[in-house]
């Protein structure tokens, strides 16, 4: 029991991390039906920033960049929108451009930090790095409770967001329905930007929550790309709420499966669960039926 | 003709690229062309009925994984290694694909992507993250161990035509229009009697097995060792992608063209700045995608074709008034079906006969709900052979639902569907279409990246007819439609689009047509023309349902009515009685209406 909770604790703690950096990709898939395979490259990004300010002469911790990380990122993303993402919006027949877009956005971001920074993992790793508490027998580190907390603030805030401000209110109707929201005076072009913009900066969060106790890589963002999809997916595709609460199962599964099986194929079990969620339940655990025809 | 002038040409390119090129480099970059050009067209394959897949490194990785394990075992030749590893990634293929094939668009996609990776993480934990592959130079055709690397270039090329065949044969055949009938519109291609799923798995073992056949070519003439990280990983499938977009996605020669030009221009640059620069090949590629997606999303191909058509043309103002110019001729020739759809074929299994004292089509008490929505509760009738039955009833009453059930867009939550005294409710709806129903829609359908005329040929060949563009031109000849067979879709008028869906619905002879809305958006003269062609086109035993707001051209068209409101049936019988009928009044005009003209 005490080793499960060993691993259960640790699962709750990285899922609520998996939670804000797939909300980002929830967010910008229900407004903007954008799958962005570019997203974990943002998060990535994200990574460098907090490692760069931690050791490139400021030694600011990373979780007091965060309000920084946020605004660079959401000026970041809602650029990114603009040149690139808003010619690629819409018709059925642009799934093809949204998806070679974003991937090669997400190409482009690697190798450029791989040209500037070199493949060699990168740590960022403030006093705390190690410390922990016991509650009874389990161990719980710092930095993963501090991440976790930071999730779970983040996305209190974003609630917030969408449902007291004016423009997270026009986010939700353009989500719910962008044809109505158009007729009701919502500027659809901006309201999509600031989506877009908010998106990447919930995960460039995530990333920066993540930097005390993940190494950094250019290639980072590859292993959490189908984390984030099977944590949107199992949530239901376009629903934030749902994909945080997706997150956190992830994170669950991720950790207790190593109670079976070898850490080393412990994503094996996700990738298993997100097929299988597709397969059962396409529109999520909690998706609503939709029409045919 | 001009399907053999593209196989000379690339013949003769890589023919004198290999004879001449002699520096080692050169040869490297000419044999990785040919390899991911291969690699691009097994990929394209499945980009024909519009399914982009990111999982097509899975099967480069059993392709590779399968020839090493059995070459290291025991000595079993690289050609043996391959057809085996193609039969494995071909069965794997049908065993994704069943159930990824009921999921469209971007959750195809995404679901594709978690099989190379399981397999990597797999392979790489409970196997061998790396194997040698054994040196045997006793016997170079047997094991594939050329000394000359030229030999390397020839067996690819050989690969490479051998799939662009297999593609061409089926962008010819009936094979082809499924899959652009599928990537076009696949709710109507299942209405169409096109079985989807069949195809499209067709297209993915295929895919796949083509995809192995390359990965063991790959690895003996370049990679040299077989690595889990590099056979199953993303880079395989974003060539892959790479290529095949920028040349034209779904088009049999995209990706040559797009190897051509990205694979020689990644290496080069690689070569050149490699050493500073670590990702330059990446970021070609990259750059490439981004720059497709955003100027030409269909590849240079249909760019340039499209250009062809445009200077065909010049300076005159349009095609159909005067045709095209003989430069326009040959560049661009008009499309036009291909001969192998003149074969006859036997249908696939025969209709059902119509016992003679059962109804055409018997509803029985059928029930459907959209979570706790109730659209219909028990809803009963039963049309006899030859009869025209009017469904009517306010918005949101279940009429197109009904529909939907009848040809197995939906499925029903209780009750059965009897079509000439056989339960049908098991039968998808590419069968029923088969066994002699059709319908239109509501907001009318069309394959719009085709010709009218294909569209109908679609519909045909749907229906296994024995000669589908011969039908289908005759049946565009009676509905009025055969001047515009060759047009653009969206060059046609509302109620030649609804002309369009007649003769669509109608190729196939059915024993039930059924018309969902059809004088919707038709102007006076076109509604009172339409019932008369509709009756034209039909056989005496065609039974007809027709869901219709014009209450008045409806029942001077029927001899019996079916009245729906929220769900339930509240009045059949001819049509004079249903309309009199002070529920369906009131149904209609609402109860204070009635109360109104009570006190009169």
């Amino acid at each position: 029991m005490v080793e499960f909770l060993q691993f259960l604790v640790p699962g709750i703690l990285i899922g609520g991390v998996y939670a804000l950096l797939a909300s980002g990709l929830g967010l910008i898939f229900g407004v903007m039906r954008v799958v962005n395979f570019a997203q974990a490259d943002f998060m990535m990004l994200a990574m460098y920033l907090s490692w760069a300010l931690f050791a490139g002469g400021f030694g600011l911790d990373p979780f007091l960049a965060v309000p920084a990380v946020f605004v660079v990122f959401l000026l970041l993303g809602m650029a990114v929108h603009w040149l690139f993402i808003r010619f690629v919006i819409g018709r059925r027949e642009n799934h093809d451009a949204q998806v070679i877009l974003t991937i090669g956005l997400g190409l482009i971001f690697q190798n450029l930090i791989l040209i500037k920074y070199s493949s060699e993992p990168r740590v960022v790793a403030p006093s705390y790095a190690n410390a922990g508490d016991f509650i009874g027998d389990i161990f719980i580190s710092r930095v993963r409770l501090y991440a976790f907390l930071l999730s779970v603030l983040v996305a209190a805030l974003l609630f917030v967001f969408l449902n007291r401000s004016r423009t997270g209110r026009a986010i939700r109707a353009a989500s719910e329905n962008w044809e109505a929201a158009t007729y009701m005076g919502i500027d659809i072009d901006r309201t999509n930007r600031i989506a877009f913009g908010v998106g990447v900066a919930l995960t460039a969060v995530g990333g920066s929550a993540l930097v005390t106790f993940q190494s950094i890589t250019p290639f980072v963002g590859f292993r959490f790309v189908v984390v984030m999809f099977a944590a949107v997916v199992l949530g239901g595709l376009g629903s934030v709420s749902g994909a945080f609460v997706g997150g956190v199962l992830i994170g669950i599964i991720q950790s207790v499966s190593q109670v079976w099986t070898s850490a080393a194929v412990k994503n094996v079990w996700v990738f298993a669960l997100f097929l299988l969620i597709l397969y059962v339940r396409p529109n999520g655990l909690f998706g609503k039926v939709q029409r045919a025809i | 003709m001009r399907r053999v002038v593209p196989f000379v040409v690339l013949i003769a390119v890589v023919a004198v690229l290999n004879g001449w090129l002699d520096q080692r480099f050169y040869v490297r970059v000419l044999t990785l062309s040919v390899v991911w050009a291969l690699a691009g067209v097994a990929w394209n394959l499945m980009a024909k009925a519009g399914q982009i897949s990111l999982g097509h490194s899975a099967f480069v990785g059993i392709g590779a994984y399968g020839f090493t394990i059995l070459l290291r075992g025991g000595g079993t030749s690289p050609w043996t290694g391959m057809v085996i590893g193609m039969g494995v990634a071909a069965a794997v293929a049908l065993v994704i694909g069943l159930p990824t094939f009921r999921l469209r668009g971007f959750y195809f996609t995404l679901a594709t992507i978690s099989f190379p990776l399981i397999m990597e993480l797999l392979v790489s934990h409970y196997g061998d993250p790396e194997l040698t592959v054994p040196f045997h130079p006793e016997n170079e055709w047997k094991f594939m161990e050329f000394s000359d690397s030229h030999t390397y270039v020839w067996v690819g090329l050989g690969m490479l035509v051998v799939a662009l065949v297999i593609s061409e044969l089926i962008d010819v055949t009936s094979f082809g229009f499924a899959l652009r009938a599928i990537r076009d519109n696949e709710v109507l291609a299942r209405a169409v009697g096109i079985r989807t799923v069949a195809w499209k798995s067709a297209a993915f073992m295929i895919s796949a097995a083509l995809s192995a056949a390359m990965a063991v070519l790959w690895v003996k003439a370049v990679l040299r060792v077989t690595v889990a990280e590099e056979v199953f990983g993303i880079t395989v499938v974003i060539v892959m992608l790479s290529v095949a977009f920028v040349g034209g996605v779904g088009q049999t020669w995209g990706p040559v063209v797009g190897a051509a030009f990205l694979i020689p221009l990644a290496m080069f640059l690689d070569d050149s700045i490699g050493e500073s620069v670590p990702g330059a090949q990446e970021l070609v590629y990259a750059a490439a995608l981004v720059l497709v997606a955003l100027l030409i999303p269909r590849g240079i191909l249909p760019a340039i074709e499209k250009g062809c058509r445009r200077l065909a043309t010049w300076p005159r103002p349009s095609l159909e008034q005067t045709g095209p110019s003989l430069l326009g001729r040959l560049v661009a020739p008009p499309p036009r079906p291909s001969p192998l759809l003149r074969t006859p074929r036997r249908p696939l299994r025969p209709r059902l006969p119509q016992p003679s004292d059962a109804p055409v089509l018997e509803v029985d008490g059928v029930a459907k709900s959209f979570g706790a929505n109730r659209v219909l509760s028990d809803v009963s009738f039963s049309v006899d052979p030859g009869r025209r039955v009017g469904i009517i009833g306010p918005n949101g009453a279940g009429k197109t639902t009904l529909f939907n059930i009848m040809t197995a867009h939906l499925r029903a939550d209780a009750g059965r569907i009897l079509f000439k005294g056989v339960q049908v409710d098991h039968m998808r709806a590419p069968r029923r279409y088969e066994l002699g129903m059709s319908r239109t829609f509501q907001v009318p359908q069309g394959f719009h990246l085709m010709s009218p005329l294909d569209n109908v040929v679609v519909a045909a060949i749907g229906a296994s007819m024995p000669d589908p563009v011969a039908a289908s031109m005759a049946m565009l000849e009676r509905v009025g439609l055969a001047g515009k067979a060759l047009a653009e879709l969206s060059a046609l008028t509302t109620a030649e689009i609804k002309s369009l869906e007649l003769a669509r619905a109608m190729v196939s002879d059915p024993d039930l047509l059924l018309l969902d809305e059809p004088l919707a958006g038709l102007n006076e003269a076109e509604r009172a023309r339409f019932f008369e062609t509709v009756d034209e086109l039909v056989a005496p035993h065609t039974a007809i349902v027709v869901i219709e707001h014009s209450v008045r051209s409806l029942i001077q068209y029927v001899e019996s009515v079916v009245a729906l409101d929220e769900g339930l049936v509240i009045a059949q019988g001819p049509p004079e009685d249903v309309v009199s009928n002070p529920r369906v009044i009131e149904a209609y005009l609402g109860s204070r209406w009635m109360e109104h003209a009570r006190d009169q």
